[in-house]
């Protein structure tokens, strides 16, 4: 700061003594030297200590400078070091985040600034155009510059660089930078230019991205490389998320062969160990390969990407880091994760992936230890949840897995004494622990989907209880354990392995409505009238399942045939609260939230209650079997309605239209209810819009404020000097020039004519500024008159709002008026 | 899977005219009777073999729609080639070729191989344009051109070979600089990195299981 001081002085010449320069006036009189000053040494050190106050006084500098700023760049162009200062203070005003010493009000000051540099499109050509200026002190901040303005303003500066032409290649250039810094943070700038930007994502890969980010993590020594290997990975990320053009580009150019050195551990990989860089890069290619795989994803091309990743040996390398040693555990998830995206729904690498062995003595299947890991407590959370999405992910269309799952838990299987996966399932199904309850329940009903060959495979499984009991069905324990464990968990998870068993398959039926207490326990449930924390999706499950046993019933159970048990629903449950009890399941947001992706996503294992597959065929049933009650309803009322009296046959007529009277209205009211809604949201988002200008025009006040004081000021500096110089005070303040001799007086006279002619111009420039600052007046004015005219508008659509029922009449609403009041009041008291 | 060289094309003309089409018919061997508003720009890519040299194309179809104009503009510089499109039953897609040819000359290089194609010759009863007008037009600006039916894909086949044998000529005579990328040329890679026959199955995950450890 010292230093600082100094080299101020140096530049605006020592002030008078005892008076002190505000920071505001300081960058003022360095501006004016700026724009007046002939001599490019003097514009070159003003800009120096400008670049050196636009953190501390950012306001000022952007307010009053931008334009000074921006001419600079254009006229001293030659300069680079004049350049680099320039374009150093601009980022440091254009900065989103808020800087050193900056008080929390600034916090949107950064953003106004760059969309006022934005407004003028030439700008942003004007800065792309020094990214091929060579020098050092140009190119960095050029790259920094644009980097901050992205930050702030990424649309309007994203939909610029689209126009602009070659401007997506000047920025490309840059990645063959060999100074490191400069390359580095191009990487940075293009990570936030890409973002949500499909149109520049494909140029981006146009332009050799992949090549150009290839080459320079194989420089870096791919994952053992620094950050730049993270970033390169995330730019690559952002080019391949969600764009299906550039993901195809990516596998015809034959880049995913070229991620291949990434997976090759190194064999002193456990001397070595894994540093948290090394972490961070495998992670993002780990994710760079996931976006190609991705079930979001159309299906062709996760085809062709996952039969590429094979043929590549990729899916090989992803398998023997699995069985490695020593992987961390982050990475290991992550490496079942994919292993799990790879596979899915390709036949060809699930059978590749079953045959996998992992290193035991005996060797074991692979999957095996996986589901080890699954219904082992001790294992991390997540990784378990990994594990139980990438044995879906090995079942998912794969019938002969299927079956090769559910053999190894049929009786037949000759005296196998090792592990087997249908018996790590079995266990975990009824063991202690909730969780693995609900992992093996979702596990095994993955084995049945659309399958009906297994469901009734499965069927067969018996299993022994106690010592000496008869050996039961695993069907009936599940029915038996339902009515036994407490846990909601663990109730959900074998509820939805019985719905998908149940789901077009009679013979399952059969078996469940004979489990002792089975029906009773699911009409209890139904029937509840109050539940606490998710127990209503138990309740739903369980009505869902009762639906079940209507929709695939074979009538073979003599009291609970397809009729006995609709009559049940209407009258123990009755149908409109069976079918509140439906909905309430697709309502809720577990049910949302799983029904989102295939992958089990979740931070706590609590949170995990309902499962993909399970959404998927409850949104299916669900219609069917209200169809179906209504159909038995009506089937039932056609028998009887031969038998019924034609006074009653009136009546019941009578009462049919009316309900159907009220379907019409309710119809009726839901189609009102929703615009309504709609209308709703509508005028909300226009008053958020509204506030939002209103924040914004509040803004801009603050800034013409501190504008049209800084004018102010000048003013006021500019009638001092004009004053001040009347008499000659150089003579005695400066005595040293008198003792000089008669060639320092001529210089002396020389420089008194030449004050003479610029306190004409600081005349004009009074003139000027003070025509500045009367239509700084008038602006103030128009916006204080757009303010209460926003205000006006304000308050009408609250007040619509209000007779909507939208808005209570709430103190909020008043004291929000008074604040703007308040905000009127204030504005004009400030000029 | 190894190629001698691959070539960048871009595939441009009013909206409508067939572009989509016949980057599909050339790829997939396809025909799709919608039309499929192409937003900003799509990718394909097939590989041909020229003078018993395999060499990949990759493909970028753009949108003709004016709004896109400024996007379909960056990727002129990077291209070998391009398919300027007209549509034969459509008089006014005929007659926006000079705003195309200019916009494309003077966001290229140099070099660029341009083939005029005055697409769906299948609909012979509706044309507008004469088969000779587009000859006319390709001599006086120095073009290739060809008819072509996306539809019955008469010629498609032939219009994105034919470039590239442009291509490929040029490149003999040595006017293309092939080390500068930015031309939309580059040389494969010179020895196959990977063996794309490996059995994916059974036995190597054995193998490697043990061999791992
Ligand atoms: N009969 C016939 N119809 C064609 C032919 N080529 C394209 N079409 C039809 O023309 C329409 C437009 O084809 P597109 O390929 O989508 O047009 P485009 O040039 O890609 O249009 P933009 O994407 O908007 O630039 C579609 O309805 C096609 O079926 C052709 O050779 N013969
Ligand atoms: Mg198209």
């Amino acid at each position: 700061m010292e230093y600082f001081k100094n080299s101020l002085k140096s530049v605006l010449g020592a002030p008078p003594p005892g008076t002190q320069m505000t920071g505001a006036e300081t960058v003022e009189t360095l501006l004016a030297r700026v724009s007046t000053s002939t001599l490019l040494e003097d514009r070159r050190d003003a800009c120096r200590a400008i670049k050196a106050l636009s953190k501390q006084y950012r306001l000022e500098v952007g307010a009053q400078g931008m334009d000074i700023l921006r001419q600079v760049l254009e006229l001293d162009r030659n300069d680079p070091e004049i350049i680099g200062y320039c374009l150093d203070a601009l980022c440091n005003v254009t900065s989103k985040n808020i800087l050193k010493d900056e008080c929390e009000n600034n916090a949107n000051v950064g953003e106004q600034f760059s969309e006022m540099f934005l407004k003028n499109p030439e700008n942003v050509s004007l800065v792309l155009s020094f990214l091929e200026e060579y020098d050092f002190r140009v190119r960095w901040p050029a790259v920094k510059l644009l980097t901050s303005l992205t930050n702030s303003r990424p649309k309007d500066i994203q939909d610029l660089i689209l126009v602009s032409p070659m401007g997506v290649s000047k920025l490309m250039d840059l990645l063959s930078e060999n100074r490191e810094v400069i390359r580095n943070d191009a990487v940075l700038l293009l990570i936030s230019l890409t973002k949500s930007n499909a149109n520049i994502q494909k140029i981006v890969a146009f332009e050799n991205a992949f090549d150009k980010l290839l080459n320079i993590i194989s420089e870096e020594e791919y994952t053992n490389g620094d950050i730049v290997v993270e970033d390169c990975l995330l730019l690559m990320l952002n080019l391949l998320k969600n764009n299906t053009s550039n993901i195809n580009f990516f596998k015809e150019g034959s880049y995913i062969q070229k991620l291949a050195p990434m997976f090759i551990l190194p064999d002193n990989l456990e001397e070595v160990g894994w540093s948290p860089q090394k972490i961070s890069n495998f992670h993002c290619v780990l994710q760079v390969v996931r976006t190609l795989v991705s079930p979001n994803n159309p299906a062709q091309i996760v085809t062709s990407c996952q039969k590429t990743l094979r043929n590549a040996n990729l899916l090989e390398s992803f398998c023997n880091i699995l069985m490695a040693s020593g992987v961390p555990a982050d990475i290991l998830t992550e490496i079942i994760n994919t292993v799990g995206e790879v596979i899915r729904g390709n036949l060809t690498n699930q059978e590749y992936f079953a045959n996998v062995l992992a290193p035991s003595n005996p060797p074991r299947p692979a999957l095996v230890v996986l589901i080890m890991s699954m219904v082992n407590e001790k294992q991390p959370f997540t990784l378990r949840c990994a594990v139980l999405y990438c044995f879906e992910c090995f079942l998912y269309k794969n019938e002969i897995g299927q079956e090769l799952v559910v053999q190894t838990l049929l009786p037949s299987s000759t005296g196998n004494t090792t592990v087997t996966t249908g018996q790590l399932l079995c266990s975990g199904l009824f063991s202690n622990d909730s969780l693995s309850n609900w992992f093996c329940a979702v596990a095994l009903s993955h084995c049945l989907i659309e399958n009906p060959s297994q469901k009734e495979q499965l069927l067969r499984v018996l299993l022994a209880t106690n010592l000496g009991a008869q050996p039961v069905t695993l069907l009936n324990q599940c029915g038996v354990f339902l009515q036994h464990t407490s846990k909601l968990q663990a109730k959900l998870g074998i509820l939805m392995l019985i719905s998908m068993w149940m789901a077009h398959c009679p013979a399952a039926v059969k078996i469940f409505l004979n489990v002792p207490g089975a029906m009773a326990f699911l009409t209890a449930q139904t029937s509840a009238s109050e539940f606490d924390n998710n127990e209503e999706l138990l309740q739903g499950l369980c009505a869902f399942i009762m639906g079940l046993c209507v929709l695939f019933n074979d009538n073979s159970v003599q009291n609970y045939s397809k009729e006995n048990l609709a009559q049940l629903i209407e009258k123990r449950v009755g149908l409109e609260t069976y079918c509140k009890k439906l909905s309430e399941v697709s309502r809720h947001e577990v049910y949302a939230r799983a029904a989102k992706q295939p992958q089990i996503k979740a931070k706590h294992s609590n949170e995990l209650l309902l499962e993909f597959e399970f959404c998927k065929l409850f949104k299916v049933m669900e219609c069917l079997i209200i169809q179906a009650l209504g159909v038995q309803r009506d089937l039932s009322n056609g028998i009887s309605e031969l038998s019924l009296s034609e006074h009653e046959n009136a009546l019941l007529l009578q009462y049919k239209d009316l309900i159907r009277d009220q379907d019409k209205k309710l119809q009726d009211l839901q189609k009102k209810y929703n615009h309504l809604q709609k209308e709703f949201n509508e005028l909300k988002a226009q008053m958020e819009e509204l506030q939002q200008t209103n924040t914004q025009l509040v803004d801009q006040n603050t800034l013409l404020k501190a504008q049209l004081s800084a004018g102010t000021t000048q003013v006021t500096n500019i009638i001092h000097e004009i004053q001040a110089p009347a008499p000659p005070p150089t003579v005695d303040s400066q005595p040293v020039f008198i003792h000089g001799n008669n060639d320092a007086l001529l210089e002396r006279i020389k420089k008194l004519e030449a004050d003479n002619e610029r306190l004409e111009k600081v005349e004009e420039e009074l003139a000027e500024k003070t025509s500045e600052i009367e239509s700084y007046q008038r602006d103030q004015d128009d916006l204080l008159q757009l303010l209460t005219f926003q205000d006006t508008k304000l308050n009408k659509f609250k007040e619509r709002l209000r007779q909507l029922g939208a808005l209570p009449h709430s103190d909020e609403s008043s004291s929000d008026v008074s604040d703007n009041e308040k905000d009127k009041e204030s504005g004009p008291s400030l000029l | 899977m190894s190629y001698a060289y691959l070539f960048k094309y871009i595939i441009i003309g009013d909206t409508g005219v067939g572009k989509s089409c016949l980057l599909l018919q050339f790829t997939d061997k396809r025909f799709q009777p919608v039309h499929d508003l192409t937003i900003g720009v799509e990718f394909g890519a097939r590989m041909i073999t020229i003078d018993s040299k395999q060499i990949k194309l990759q493909i970028w179809d753009t949108a003709g729609q004016e709004a896109f104009r400024s996007i379909t503009r960056s990727y002129y510089r990077g291209a070998a080639g391009a398919l300027l499109v007209y549509d034969i039953t459509r008089r006014e897609t005929f007659n926006h070729l000079t705003t195309w040819l200019e916009d494309a000359r003077q966001h290229s290089n140099s070099n660029m191989v341009i083939m005029l194609i005055g697409n769906k010759s299948d609909l012979e009863t509706r044309r507008e344009v004469k088969k000779e007008e587009g000859e006319a037009f390709a001599r006086e600006h120095g073009l290739v051109f060809m008819e072509t039916s996306a539809k019955t894909a008469a010629n498609v086949e032939e219009a994105f070979i034919n470039t590239a044998k442009e291509i490929y000529e040029k490149i003999q005579e040595g006017v293309f600089d092939i080390n500068n990328e930015a031309n939309g040329i580059k040389i494969g890679p010179q020895h196959s990195p990977t063996n794309p026959s490996l059995p994916g199955t059974g036995g190597s995950g054995g193998s490697q299981g043990s061999g791992c450890c």
